[in-house]
């Protein structure tokens, strides 16, 4: 049974490497090895490279000073940071929220075993981020302190059992999300405050770690006596990797124990809490007189709760709301400065200063992509606004919508802090105004056109339109690509056209490709969108 | 009210529908009745403009749905066998939601709301999210959404399923009071029950082609209309 269920659950995960949603066909062999390709890029060159450096930085003292173990710990604790905090939510999701969790319920299953191919989607999740930090870890230590055979078995148990730790506080976390939710009201944004909360501390340690570090590092003796004398489990941890055969068998069991213990927890309230409608009875209906809406009103309303009653949604595609105004307060507390050390880095050129300014405007703006998952997201209800008397376009416009008024506002307050420290002349403070705005335009004008032609209607759980669609992926990065695009160029030709003219030029180029892409939805776009 | 001329519809090389034609006039309840996969719900859907079709026509009030499809939804409503509606609102904000695109005035849409929301008991549950409704629920909701904005076409697929007797009693009186009022109402059906007691006229449908339609005794003469519907689909 479990085998059947795991089945469906990699075909979930892996559909979209082997199967266009949008021609409804089989991806080329080709086709899906450069998409693996691509991923493993990302994972293998990028995370793990990053993680290699570390690794060599802190490996080479630690074990020089005797102190392989305290090398152990301090990866490994990375390992269990990013593998954990990364998928909390895709565990209450992945867990509580896919829409055959009934159906598989009613059949002659048990939730044990539902539980467990559940988990395997979030096991191979947390497995994947420890990954990038583990391998390096251990690659590194053989190479730097050797290899014995050992060595090589009790560090992979390591591996393994860094994963199995991931997984446990990914359930226990999700199942605390969980918890929480069926409890509050409003508990959307609850959900995202927790997340943000959960996101910001994972930042701030990301940021402090090479301080800390290097802090350590230094004064390894010192704290390692520490370590020893008031943690010595920690100690012990690190010792598997340094091969030993009890601190290893001592870990193992105890990790299988609370393994056991938290498959035990979960599936003993995963049936109240999977099939739970938790607000029932909690509102009272009190008629009340409504103020009549546009149609472009009401699907922009629709549009808005959707994304308000979603956390999934509103953490993965709306981020840009936040640190907007986050970078405008950084700007007036820090901004003179910066920009001052930017221009002098760049030889006294403040232009460059100014253009990257511009840039950072623009790219944190690409963090909210709203529109592109929203078509994917009318899923099987789109039989709604196709049967209804409104224009496709309307729809789409909508959809549209939402994503430029909730990026406009963060951006222009961040514009105006921007302004305040920002000396410069008159042009210049109008294009640094108009540029980010149009560019706002452009880019909630790609999204929709991203999610018409890459569109999932079929999904059982919203991360997937959400999160794993194509729709989206492009969106973030195409988003980048488009700032790098505006961006690059200066460094080699500004110097020659001058910053007034080279934002003027941008903001006529993004102005047309705007116009372009509203064009294509208010024609193919909307009869593509009537055809879904 | 309603006119369809030989309507086809391919999906793939297979024929979903095969040169339809039917004719629904003002004051008509036609019942549309055909086993699973005979081709109703893609007629439905195309009627109310979801899908498009190969070849025929469909006309609404005189106007083409491929034409002025805009003119033709305002005078529809449409309700899926399976009411997948909007999760992430209430039932009052959905409600409030289609009589915006409609253009429903506040107060006729308030009162409606409160008449059709208690007649099917779901009023105490109106500011709920549809989430947490049943199908029952979610059906009688989208049967409330429908009613809204006094369409004079009603289309429905399966509408009586996940309904309680009460609640399928209230909506055959609705459907009847509709087109007592000069409205036609166009549904499929698995229940041949209700078609028989509820319907002027019927159209059986099978592997997309039409086999019989007519008033209900045209087409049953003086057999009941389980075994007309059965011998018709064995021969």
């Amino acid at each position: 049974m479990l085998k059947v269920l795991l089945k469906k659950q990699m075909a979930e995960v892996f559909r979209s490497y082997f199967y266009n949603r949008k021609t409804n066909k089989a991806r080329s062999k080709a086709n899906s090895i450069v998409l693996f390709i691509l991923f493993a890029f990302l994972m293998i060159v990028v995370l793990g490279g990053t993680f290699t450096a570390i690794a060599l930085g802190v490996c080479f003292g630690l074990t020089a000073a005797s102190m392989g173990w305290l090398y152990f710990v301090l990866m490994s604790g990375m390992a269990i940071v990013l593998g954990a905090f990364g998928s909390v939510f895709n565990t209450y999701s992945g867990l509580y929220l896919p829409k055959d969790n009934d159906l598989l319920l009613s059949m002659p299953i048990s939730v044990r075993t539902i539980i467990i191919s559940r988990l395997l989607n979030v096991y191979l999740l947390g497995t994947m981020y420890s990954g990038v930090v583990m391998l390096p870890t251990l690659i590194v230590y053989w190479i730097i302190a050797g290899a014995t055979v050992a060595n090589i078995i009790c560090d992979i148990i390591l591996f393994l059992i860094v994963t199995v730790i991931v997984l446990i506080l990914s359930c226990l976390l999700g199942w605390v999300v969980a918890k929480i939710s069926l409890k509050l009201k409003n508990k959307s944004f609850i959900v995202v405050l927790i997340a943000l909360g959960c996101i910001g501390g994972y930042y701030f340690v990301y940021f402090k770690a090479q301080v800390w570090i290097r802090e350590l590092v230094a004064n390894a003796a010192v704290y390692g006596a520490n370590i020893k004398d008031s943690a010595y489990g920690l100690y012990l941890f690190g010792r598997i990797g340094e091969g030993d055969p009890l601190a290893t068998a001592i870990f193992t069991v105890a990790t299988a124990i609370l393994l056991a213990l938290t498959l035990f927890v979960l599936s003993r309230g995963f049936v109240k809490i999977a099939t739970s409608t938790a607000s029932v009875g909690k509102t009272q209906y009190r008629e009340k007189k409504v103020k009549a809406k546009s149609a472009f009103g009401a699907l922009l309303t629709k549009e808005f709760a959707r994304f308000t009653s979603s956390p999934n949604y509103m953490l993965n595609n709306g981020l840009g709301i936040l640190l907007l105004p986050v970078l405008g307060i950084f700007l007036l507390i820090k901004g003179t400065d910066i920009m001052t050390a930017v221009g002098t880095a760049f030889g006294g050129r403040a232009d460059f200063a100014a253009l990257l300014l511009c840039a950072v405007l623009m790219l944190l703006s690409t963090m909210n992509d709203m529109a592109a998952p929203s078509v994917s997201l009318e899923g099987k209800s789109v039989w709604i606004p196709q049967s209804l008397p409104i224009e496709p376009q309307t729809v789409l416009k909508a959809k549209t919508a939402m994503q430029v008024i909730l990026t406009a506002i963060p951006i222009l307050f961040a514009v105006v802090c921007a302004e305040i420290v920002w000396q410069a002349t008159v042009a210049e403070k109008l294009l640094l105004c108009l540029l980010p705005l149009v560019f706002t335009v452009f880019s909630a004008l790609f999204g929709s056109f991203i999610g018409i032609r890459h569109p999932i209607m079929e999904w059982t759980t919203e991360i997937i339109p959400l999160k794993q669609s194509g729709a989206v992926t492009i969106a973030l990065f195409g988003g980048w690509g488009f700032v790098a695009l505006f961006a690059v160029p200066y460094f080699l030709i500004g110097q020659l056209i001058g910053l007034t003219p080279y934002l003027i030029v941008w903001t006529v180029i993004y102005t047309v490709a705007s116009a372009l892409l509203y064009h294509w939805l208010n024609t193919k776009g909307a009869k593509a969108f009537s055809r879904l | 009210m309603l006119r369809i001329k030989n309507l086809t519809k391919t999906y793939g090389n297979k024929k979903a529908v095969d040169d339809l034609s039917l004719h629904i006039q003002r004051g008509e309840i036609y019942g549309f009745i055909g086993h699973n996969g005979a081709g109703k719900t893609t007629t439905l859907k195309s009627v109310v403009g979801i899908l498009d079709f190969d070849e025929g026509e469909i006309l609404i009030d005189s106007k083409s749905i491929r034409k002025s499809p805009l003119e033709c939804k305002r005078l529809i409503a449409y309700i899926p066998d399976n009411p997948d509606l909007y999760d992430f609102m209430s039932g009052i904000k959905y409600l409030n939601f289609v009589s915006d695109i409609f253009g429903v005035a506040s107060d006729e849409r308030q009162e409606k709301i409160r008449k059709y929301a208690d007649a099917f008991e779901l009023t105490k549950d109106l500011a709920q999210p549809v989430s947490s409704y049943s199908h029952g629920m979610k059906q009688k909701l989208a049967v409330i959404s429908a009613w809204l904005h006094s369409p004079k076409l009603i289309v429905m697929d399966e509408p009586f399923v996940g309904l309680d007797p009460k609640a399928a009693f209230n909506l055959k009186e609705m459907m009847r009071e509709h087109c007592d009022k000069g409205g036609a109402i166009f549904f499929s059906t698995h229940v041949l029950e209700v078609a028989e007691k509820l319907c002027d006229k019927v159209a059986i449908i099978k592997q997309g082609k039409l086999i019989k339609s007519g008033t209900m005794e045209e087409v049953r003469g003086d057999e009941s209309l389980e075994e007309v519907f059965l011998e018709l689909e064995t021969e």
